[in-house]
């Protein structure tokens, strides 16, 4: 039976609205690393690969805690950021921030994959045709390479409402506020009472996880029978 | 299936099955924010009864238990709180004689030696203070319950950050993210750059204590035994009070 308490529908709010936001703002910056690891040729390239997938094998409490020295009150980026005003740490949108450095990664690898699956000579045959890089960018290689965007996006999606380990140490574990369904469910199960509380987040958890799976299957059986 | 494959699985099953234990064993179980004191107290214990090694399992003491309901071995008990203490022994998993008191805590505010905070009245004062998540970390309990009890929560409420563990309240006082923090006294002595600003008075929480038992298993292992008389000794109790825990 579910048994959810008021800050437990807080946390699964929360979960999707930071899950989104993380998908939303890591997008544009997602399709721009894996277009310039993809078609890109510049000295540095391995390691800029290096880097984008270092999150991947990174445990999440060493990207927590990095992210805590380099926006923190005396981080070099924190400090800016605290002179004009704005506080990243123990607010939803460290939350964010966690959790797009942890799926970044992820999101990259599957818009590369559908970067990399288009066929070169579409993109040549498009820039002989005298379309520009940007062009080629927008008409050509972005529709083709749909499918895996879409497979970043929902990846990451998933990948955002399980982050754990980085979030609490950025945003806390405060209820209301920063509290996701996998800080919640950490709570309730530190305490022997309220196993039925942890179980019941457990089912949500898993039922959001199994839409958001099961939606883009659909989506991308619909896509590849429009091609 | 052929019968080689049935002889190779038997012999796989065979190597699953649990392990005697070996004599001179002792298995710990202990709360995380015991390690360093654990460890030195085993060290010690070591010195003496040289033919005697530890197993050390450190963790949340709700992990440990779980991992002990469901079997793991363990000889040796030390818990952060009487909830998970009384949920082992409701399950006949604790030799029941045996559960004691290892040792106490006190809980004290720290902060950046500037403010000016010398007690639950000053609190108002600072814009952000850690606490560990009431639910999950039993410092942050006491400390909610401590605020509670001062009558300070309405006006603290938006104030709290609650942190993982009594650990991360540590380093967020320390880096200044946060102004001040509840944690043990025994986690304030690690502190460098923060100080303790004030005790809280024990008026205000119910007494911090970390119960010990053997297990049912553990009960059985005489050395395991005479590591529980030591910890219980005035050998132990040195090493205890050099850590910052309270003796009563």
């Amino acid at each position: 039976m579910l048994a959810l308490t008021s800050t437990d529908y807080d946390a699964i709010r929360l979960s999707i609205k930071v899950a989104a936001a993380a998908m939303a703002v890591s997008l544009p910056f997602g399709v721009a690393f894996a277009y310039l690891l993809t078609f890109g040729d510049f000295k540095g390239k391995v390691l800029l690969e290096v880097v984008v997938n270092l999150p991947l094998t990174l445990p999440p409490v060493v990207i927590g805690y990095l992210l805590l020295l380099l926006l923190g009150k005396n981080g070099w980026l924190g400090s800016l950021l605290d002179a004009a005003g704005i506080r990243l740490i123990f607010t939803w949108k460290a939350a964010v921030i966690a959790s797009a450095c942890v799926g970044f990664p992820l999101l990259v690898r599957s818009i590369r994959i559908g970067m990399e699956s288009i066929d070169m000579q579409l993109i040549q045959a498009s820039r002989t045709l005298g379309a520009t890089w940007h062009d080629t960018l927008v008409t050509v290689i972005l529709p083709l390479s749909l499918h895996g965007i879409i497979a970043g996006m929902s990846l990451m999606f998933a990948r955002s409402l399980g982050e754990f380990g980085a979030t609490i140490i950025v945003a806390g574990n405060i209820p209301g506020v920063t509290q996701t369904i996998p800080l919640a469910i950490y709570d309730y199960a530190s305490s022997p009472t309220s196993e039925d509380l942890a179980l019941s987040l457990c089912a949500v958890s898993i039922a959001i996880s199994v839409v958001v799976l099961f939606s883009h299957e659909v989506f991308d059986k619909k896509l590849a029978r429009r091609r | 299936m052929k019968e080689p494959t049935i002889k190779l699985l038997c012999l796989f099953c065979l190597l699953l099955l649990p392990v005697r234990t070996l004599a001179g064993e002792v298995k710990l179980s202990v709360a995380a924010s015991l390690k360093d004191v654990v460890n030195e107290l085993a060290d010690g214990f070591a010195k003496k009864h040289p033919d005697v090694r530890f197993q050390k399992n450190y963790g949340a003491s709700g992990a440990l238990a779980k991992q002990i309901e469901n079997g793991a071995p363990s000889d040796v008990f030390i818990s952060a709180n009487l909830e998970w203490m009384s949920y082992l022994k409701n399950k006949k998993l604790m030799d029941a004689p045996s559960i004691g008191t290892f040792t106490y805590n006190t809980l004290v505010f720290i902060g950046s030696s500037g403010k000016k905070v010398s007690g639950m009245n000053d609190l108002f004062k600072l814009h952000s203070i850690a606490v560990g998540s009431p639910k999950s970390v039993p410092a942050g309990a006491y400390a909610m319950e401590a605020i509670k009890r001062a009558g300070k929560d309405k006006e603290l409420e938006n104030k709290l950050v609650m942190a993982r563990d009594a650990r991360d309240c540590l380093t967020y006082a320390e880096r200044g993210e946060v102004d001040g923090a509840f944690v043990y006294r025994t986690d304030a002595l690690q502190a460098k750059k923060a100080t303790v600003l004030f005790t809280v008075s024990q008026g205000l929480y119910p007494p911090v204590i970390y119960p010990m038992a053997l297990t049912v298993t553990g009960a059985k292992n005489s050395d395991a035994a005479s590591f529980y008389r030591f910890l219980q000794s005035a050998e132990a109790k040195v090493v205890l009070s050099k850590y910052g825990f309270a003796l009563k």
